[in-house]
């Protein structure tokens, strides 16, 4: 089984160690307890035995004694020799008494008894003659030693006995005195040795022993006499370990010495001393339990400090697991607790700065990904995940929500005028501005790129969105100062609304470009998208698409508009105006694919190609001896080309022309683009003899300062100040201004927009140089003007 | 000397005695061995006229048995029946003698040098004499029922003089004999001319003696 969790493995270590070490200790202390318990017994057994052999020697010094005064005493003597048994008697009772004597006996020199207490009190002397004494052998060491001494079995007990001389002086009886050895001596005994005191007896030629006296307990004593032949003898305390044993008696083990003690009966007799192995090894048992339990509770303690040790370490681990697995989901918000100064406390210390660290690198990257580095706005990628977001949260209300796009109006010309970094300067200030509009937490503004912003208004429909863009085109219409510099910076803004124009983000956020392409095409301001926009959108760019394959076909033609002078109603001028023949779809006006060939810079191409065919067109005329002035119009992108003058120059050698054949109107919004570039193209123009014409005139914001500084010989009053000036005051005011003011310049005002009768002669009254419009003539093509010529009210103008 | 004086005195009596019977006596030269054939001293040879008639029974006069040394002396003696005996304390300790022989229970209670009163043997046999002082003390006074009679030596043998011609009983008796004297009794006349031999072998018990107290303090008193 293998153990996985660390917590497991340190408790269980920790246990394993602590339980060898608490089972070797045991052992060990067992070992050498039990040992020492054991040396104990055998020391306290041999010991016992000493003590039992003293008191056994003491006791027969003091028998010996008692005997031998009582034998001296010369009145027993006397009534001894005079066979005075009944004085014999009472003296033997008497003294026996005295010394607690169990036995006295008088036996005669014959070895017949002559009295004994313990039969009778008053025995005669008749009643024992006949009887010998049990122990004669006594009798003989008592003859020859003056006395004699011995353990003997009377009557089936057990008797320290002596035997002393009547002496008269010879030896006339013998007086025989006996103390029991019961179990009143053996507990004497007991309780100078601690030692149980067991005595036993067989008769030599009986196999059986007996129990004299002991001091075991009944359940212990009975099993003795069975053990006892299996057991060796100590004769003497010398023989020491030989005489021990243990023995199994009752429910205990006894340490058994077993002691032979003479005897002159012929009969067996041992001393039996013992200690209960259980007895003597309590105090080991009592310490052992005490261990175990002292084991037992450091083991629980050791477990439970195991445990909280290794909780305390494995639980800020599984935390710290739990945190990495959190920050693997991306949740920064909690921090690993570091309430502790050691290892642990260091980790989660180096956590939470990992943690931090990828908090902060994420939000950068984060930032990065989503954020527009510029002005700190939601970028394309985020406000598209806004936008999914809203639309979620949309389709479950079932409410609406609009979408912005914000195209800044003629951004690159700021760009190109002012420098990248006004620019950029603008994208903020207006960023800020249009921030502080948004009154909602839910509005998103992102800037999508470039001079395109983006906003989101959730739960917003067209109404509620169409506040929000009056307010974004106030602000636009600000003025802002930028390092000195006011400009002016106005935009297209174009609405979509969700889910009606677009259930889908790609579709509303494509319906929200063309709704503000639309506006700026309008110049309208704002748009709300409507599907009639996709088709025309469609068309465009269709046309785009085909817009660069026009030339080669030969599919562009150019058609010229009469200029004819008021005051001499000739013909002098020619406007060229560049007409796309669709093979399918017919003649397409200018407006509907200029502004893309702008966007796209191919104009610079038509322009070019322009250039050449009028160049041809009039060194045809030339030879047809028709000095016309074609005016050519040159766009705000042709104007950013430097080498300008050098394909005109180009050009005008190609094919033989001079610079009064052309006339090069610009308009006044290509001017104010770049005007220092323009004006140094436009001079360098002027000086290769080109006349120059501000076109459009009326629409731009230039100033009259600024136009004064330009080359120019001729300006153009917008056509939509024309078209109205005959019902409408203000215009004719404006146009009658614009032609005072040209004329104070010194320029050739042009109006073209001439529709009729009425606003000629107006614009004649006023002094006007020269008309261009339907009124006189609608463009036409090169061959379909010759014709016109032929047969027009006014006549070619001889020389310009 | 005093106990070369008693030997004396005895001699004397015995001389006068002899000279008495002189004209028709006769001489026994006894010898007396244990069962290893060593001679026996204090063996005492008891010759007994068959014939009572014959014999003259002396009277005596005065006889000794004296203390000395805590020792009875002589170990052994013998007197006639109707004897007195006196006995001297010659130890500067008092002794207390007495007997529990049948032949002669007395007692003679603590004194010191000749106060005793002498004590008389009327009966013939042997009388064991004890001191209930010190119990080693032992000594014998034979009571005999004849005049003739001898003691032998450390040599064993026993010279009985100036014995008429006549028959006699002769046995022998030692303390320590295993035996009765009646199973050493043999008849003999003796020879008027020339001695007569006769040897006994007697089988001696082991003796039992208590043993000097040692120490006692008595020789430091004597």
């Amino acid at each position: 089984m293998k153990i996985h969790k660390l917590q497991t493995r340190v408790v269980l270590a920790f246990t394993l160690l602590l339980l060898l070490i608490q089972a070797a200790s045991l052992v060990i202390i067992n070992g050498v307890l039990s040992d020492s318990t054991n040396q104990d017994i055998r020391r306290n057994l041999l010991a016992g035995q000493r003590v039992f052999n003293l008191l056994r020697e003491d006791n027969n010094r003091q028998l010996v004694q008692s005997a031998s005064i009582m034998s001296s005493d010369f009145a027993f003597r006397k009534a001894v020799a005079t066979a005075d048994y009944g004085t014999v008697v009472s003296a033997l009772t008497n003294h026996g008494a005295r010394i607690n004597a169990d036995v006295m006996l008088l036996v005669g020199i014959d070895g017949k008894l002559i009295a004994d207490t313990q039969v009778t009190k008053n025995a005669e002397h008749a009643g024992y003659a006949e009887q010998p004494f049990q122990f004669p052998e006594l009798i003989a060491i008592a003859e020859q030693q003056s006395q004699a001494a011995a353990m003997v079995v009377l009557n089936g007990a057990l008797y320290q006995m002596v035997v002393v001389p009547v002496l008269g002086p010879l030896p006339i009886a013998w007086l025989v005195v006996g103390f029991s050895i019961d179990d009143k001596f053996a507990r004497n005994l007991q309780s100078l040795t601690a030692l149980n005191v067991s005595f036993l007896t067989k008769d030599r030629a009986g196999s059986q022993w007996q129990l004299l006296a002991t001091t075991l307990p009944s359940g212990a004593s009975g099993a003795l006499p069975h053990l006892l032949p299996s057991l060796p003898e100590s004769k003497s305390p010398e023989t020491t370990s030989t005489g021990i044993a243990t023995l199994h008696m009752g429910d205990e083990d006894y340490m058994t010495l077993t002691s032979g003690l003479e005897t002159q009966s012929g009969t067996h007799i041992v001393a039996i001393l013992q200690q209960s192995l259980q007895q003597a090894q309590e105090p080991l048992r009592r310490l052992q339990r005490l261990l175990l339990m002292l084991s037992g509770l450091s083991l629980l303690a050791t477990l439970a400090a195991s445990y909280r040790i290794a909780h305390s370490i494995t639980k800020p681990i599984s935390e710290l697991g739990s945190l990495a697995s959190r920050i693997q989901q991306g949740d920064y918000s909690q921090p690993a607790p570091v309430d502790r100064e050691d290892e642990i406390g260091e980790l989660a210390s180096a956590f939470n700065h990992m943690k931090d660290g990828l908090a902060t690198r994420e939000a950068r990257i984060t930032e990065l990904a989503y954020r527009d580095q510029l002005t700190g706005l939601p970028n394309r990628t985020l406000f598209r995940d806004r936008l999914e977001q809203a639309a979620k949260v949309t389709n479950r209300a079932g409410q609406n929500f609009a979408l912005l796009i914000i195209n800044l109006d003629r951004f690159n010309e700021v760009n190109v005028i002012l420098g990248h970094h006004i620019g950029d300067l603008l994208l903020q200030e207006i960023s800020r501005r249009l921030a502080t509009i948004l009154a909602r937490d839910s509005d998103t503004l992102a800037r999508l790129g470039g001079d395109e912003f983006a906003v989101l208004l959730p739960d917003c429909d067209t109404q509620c969105a169409m506040i929000v863009v009056r307010k974004i085109l106030d602000t636009l219409d600000q003025p802002i100062l930028l390092e000195g510099q006011e400009v002016i910076s106005t935009g297209s803004v174009g609405i979509a609304i969700y889910p009606e124009h677009g259930d889908e983000i790609n579709t509303l956020l494509r319906h929200a470009d063309i709704a503000m392409y639309e506006a700026k095409h309008d110049n309208s301001g704002y748009a709300l998208f409507d599907l009639n926009y996709v088709e025309q959108n469609q068309q465009h760019l269709s046309l785009l698409a085909e817009l660069r394959q026009a030339i080669e076909r030969s599919e562009f033609v150019l058609y010229y508009q009469p200029k004819v002078g008021f005051a001499t109603g000739t013909l002098g001028h020619v406007e060229a105006l560049v007409r796309w023949i669709h093979p399918e779809r017919g003649m397409i006006p200018p407006d509907q694919f200029i502004p893309y060939a702008e966007h796209t810079g191919y104009v610079r191409t038509i322009t070019r190609w322009v250039i050449e065919t009028a160049l041809r067109q009039r060194r045809q005329w030339e030879e047809m001896g028709l000095p016309l002035t074609v005016s050519v119009n040159i766009s705000a992108r042709d104007l950013m080309n430097s080498d300008l003058p050098k394909l005109f120059a180009g050009l005008m050698d190609k094919y033989g022309a001079s610079p009064r054949w052309l006339c090069l109107e610009i308009t006044e919004s290509a001017i104010m683009g770049d005007p220092k570039r323009a004006l140094g193209i436009l001079e360098e123009l002027h000086g290769m003899g080109f006349s120059l014409s501000v076109d459009d005139f009326g629409t731009g914001y230039s100033s009259l300062a600024y136009l004064k500084k330009l080359p120019v010989s001729e300006l153009k009053i917008d056509q939509s100040f024309v078209f109205h000036m005959a019902d409408d005051q203000d215009d004719a005011t404006i146009v009658r201004s614009t032609i005072d003011l040209g004329h104070n310049m010194g320029l050739v005002v042009v109006a073209e927009g001439i529709e009729n009768k009425a606003t000629w002669d107006m614009l004649q009254a006023m002094g006007c140089d020269l008309a261009q419009g339907y009124y006189i003539s609608k463009p036409m093509a090169a061959d379909a003007l010759l014709k016109w010529i032929a047969q027009a009210p006014w006549k070619v103008a001889k020389e310009i | 000397m005093p106990k070369f004086n008693s030997i004396l005195r005895i001699l004397v009596a015995d001389l006068l005695f002899a000279w008495a019977v002189l004209s028709s006596a006769g001489e026994l030269h006894a010898l007396i061995k244990d069962q290893n054939g060593q001679p026996i001293e204090d063996a005492i040879v008891l010759v007994t006229p068959l014939d009572a008639k014959n014999v003259p029974f002396p009277k005596q006069l005065r006889n000794e048995m004296d203390q000395i040394d805590k020792e009875y002396v002589p170990h052994v003696k013998v007197v006639t029946v109707g004897s007195k005996v006196y006995f001297p304390n010659k130890d500067n300790i008092r002794h207390h003698v007495y007997s529990f022989s049948p032949a002669k229970v007395f007692e003679l209670p603590l004194y010191s040098g000749t106060s005793a009163p002498p004590v008389l043997f009327d009966k013939n046999g042997q009388v064991t004499l004890g001191c209930n002082i010190h119990d080693w003390m032992l000594g014998y006074i034979y009571v005999a029922d004849t005049p003739f009679f001898g003691k032998s030596a450390k040599d064993g043998k026993a010279h009985i003089a100036d014995v008429p011609a006549g028959e006699y009983s002769v046995r022998v008796w030692h303390p320590d004999m295993k035996g009765t004297e009646e199973s050493t009794v043999r008849k003999v006349v003796p020879d008027t001319t020339q001695a007569t031999s006769m040897e006994w072998q007697l089988i001696l018990r082991p003796v039992f003696r208590i043993p000097r107290a040692s120490g006692s303090g008595g020789a430091a008193y004597r």
